[in-house]
């Protein structure tokens, strides 16, 4: 009988932690500090998954969201939907582009993992890592906020979300001179 | 200091001197030539592998470490020195990627402090000795003279009943 209640205890402390596991809300980024916040961000330039040519530079006058990822990483599997949608609804008003950068995984991988989350952004491959030191990148995903200007003006760490993305991008845009 | 204490410094002494000095050419004579890809490993074993828990960049086996070290080497063969490519590095992950604190700025106090203790402490037991000695060396009052002659004017006593 004893047996019967240390069981059931047993069982209800596993259903609680399961639904408490299950229901808990995602990890989101956090803003780390950089030592390229505030000076001019790093020069992408590459050739892009889908064959074309690619450099930053082309996209001053717009914020630029540039997202280290791979398609091993859980993390940017996490938050692929997110910038979805946030390059979605950007798209009308042109004011952010969105620009992916591989890191540590192959072409082809990362060409899937982007196309069948339906992203439509240039993503540059990274052999040797070079842009990922560049920027400072410890692990994906790393997104890093460039201003109209190419300054970089927010580091984050961990799977962003739409209105994180948002949210810098007013805050970096209130800053602005 | 005595011609008899001289004699018994003087060996020691020398072999302090010479010691010292073979030491300060050793150190200083430059070794052959290293290759580019040995300065790398070298300039690698001081970096901190920034995605991983204190390991070295050369120890390391994570993409980033890899990473890392292609640009180092990449730097030392265009003619880098040692001190541009740590700043270069620097400036992207901060002085954390340093696995020996610079020896500028303020980390410089990490460097310099512990010096300053020895210096102290070797000062501090050098005053204690320097003292002691003096107490040592000093005249023995009447009353402790009279104490002495006391005792073994007893111990003579006592020996010859």
């Amino acid at each position: 009988m004893k047996a019967r209640w240390i069981a059931l205890a047993v069982l209800v402390v596993a259903a609680g932690l399961i639904a408490v596991l299950a229901t808990r809300p995602p990890a989101a980024a956090t803003e780390v500090n950089t030592p390229l916040l505030g000076h001019q961000a790093p020069q992408v330039s590459g050739s892009t998954l889908t064959g074309g040519a690619f450099t930053l530079s082309a996209l001053r006058g717009r914020w630029a969201v540039v997202n280290f990822f791979a398609s091993w990483c859980q993390p940017c599997q996490q938050e692929e939907a997110d910038l979805v949608a946030f390059a979605y609804q950007h798209r009308g008003a042109q004011d952010a582009a969105l620009v992916g950068v591989v890191y540590d995984d192959s072409t082809s991988s990362a060409r899937s993992f982007l196309s069948s989350s339906g992203a439509t952004w240039p993503a540059v491959a990274d052999p040797g890592g070079t842009l990922a030191v560049d920027f400072g990148v410890r692990a994906p995903p790393e997104t890093f906020l460039v201003s109209p200007a190419g300054v970089v003006t927010a580091h984050l760490d961990g799977p962003v979300t739409a209105s994180q993305l948002d949210y810098w991008l007013a805050r970096g845009t209130e800053a602005m001179p | 200091m005595t011609a008899s204490r001289w004699r018994l410094w003087a060996p020691w002494l020398a072999m302090v001197v010479v010691l010292s000095v073979a030491l300060a050419v050793g150190a200083s004579r430059p070794g052959p030539p290293l290759s580019p890809t040995q300065r790398a490993a070298a300039i690698d074993a001081q970096l901190r592998c920034p995605s991983c828990e204190d390991v070295s960049v050369a120890d390391s086996s994570a993409p980033t470490a890899v990473a890392v070290r292609a640009i180092v080497l990449q730097r030392v063969r265009a003619g880098e020195r040692q001190a541009q490519i740590e700043d270069f590095l620097v400036s992207r992950y901060g002085p954390g990627i340093l696995l020996r604190p610079p020896t500028r700025g303020a980390t410089s106090t990490v460097w310099i402090v512990p010096v300053v203790v020895v210096v102290l402490a070797l000062g501090g037991l050098g005053v204690f000795f320097w003292r002691r000695r003096r107490r040592a060396a000093a005249p023995v009052g009447i009353e402790d003279r009279s104490l002495v002659d006391h005792a073994l004017a007893e111990r003579a006593a006592g020996a010859q009943s």
